[in-house]
């Protein structure tokens, strides 16, 4: 069984001034769903988007409906102009700025229910990308 | 201006070849080097019902601006969660448009697109009567 963790801390001294925040959760392990046994699919990689390309499925919902699945995105443009529209399917859930990532679970409500992506600003952006899946079904073959 | 920074550190076995990421973002304003300045604060709720609540309405962001949140079970249950919605009244699982659930001790960082419509709530929903803790925060210029 392998073993995956997710370890998150956010910091700032200057938010709220005179109450200097430090959040610093435990590591979260990710199992598969309503188990204690590890995910053992995983989905990596980086890419280059352009607006012209306009919106792009960075992964369809191609497992088991309602499972847990978690996704990591990282936009890696330094550029401040360069940002990411993330979506699950027509609903925008926010902007990827520059040097900004994501963490989120996906639990592929239904078929629909794909892992969008879609550049604004001209130029290129690249990307990065983590899927951590419970269930995955392979394209079929056209 | 204020320096917010977020860390992540995954780390798997899921490969033959161990995989860790590990990154860190400071947050800024939409298309700027400035930092947000602006936070609800850290907040916790205790919940004991299934019915799906809001915990973040669209109108405490602005549309067009740079906004994330932060959200977290505080639990340790592997079978109990809670689902995350952007919507406008519930977290079903075939609710348009479920994000996801978080178990036990499971957490989530994502931007925000504070679309001034109900579509663009964050609501949760848990999955039991038992009693769970969600805490949650939302970071904004």
């Amino acid at each position: 069984m392998a073993t995956t963790t997710a370890k998150l801390n956010i910091q700032s001294a200057d938010l709220t001034p005179g109450m200097a925040l430090n959040i610093d959760p435990p590591a979260m392990t990710m199992y598969q769903t309503g188990t204690t046994t590890g995910l053992e699919l995983i989905d990596m990689g980086a890419g280059r988007l352009t607006q012209a390309s306009g919106a792009d499925a960075l992964a369809e919902a191609l497992g088991t409906a309602d499972t847990t699945n978690y996704v990591y995105i990282c936009n890696t443009s330094t550029d401040i102009e360069h940002y990411i529209k993330i979506g699950i399917h027509d609903t925008l859930i926010g902007h990827l700025g520059s040097e900004e990532w994501l963490f989120i679970p996906w639990n592929m409500g239904d078929a629909d229910a794909e892992i969008n992506i879609e550049a604004e600003a001209s130029g290129t952006i690249p990307y990065e990308y983590a899927i951590f899946k419970s269930t995955f079904t392979l394209p079929a073959k056209t | 201006m204020a320096t917010t920074t977020a860390s992540i550190t995954i780390q798997s076995d899921i490969t033959t070849n161990p995989v860790t990421i590990t990154k860190e973002m400071v947050m800024h304003k939409f298309q700027s080097n400035v930092g947000i300045e602006e936070t609800t604060g850290l907040q916790a709720k205790k919940f004991a019902a299934t019915t799906a609540v809001v915990i973040v309405e669209n109108t405490e962001g602005t549309a067009g601006k740079a906004s994330k949140v932060y959200i977290r079970n505080t639990g340790t249950s592997n079978e109990n969660f809670f689902y995350v919605a952007l919507n406008a009244s519930a977290a079903a699982a075939d609710t348009t448009e479920t994000i996801g659930k978080l178990y036990g001790g499971d957490w989530m960082l994502m931007p925000w697109a504070a679309t001034a419509a109900t579509s663009h709530d964050i609501t949760v929903a848990p999955s039991t009567t038992d009693a769970m803790t969600l805490e949650f925060m939302v970071f904004q210029e």
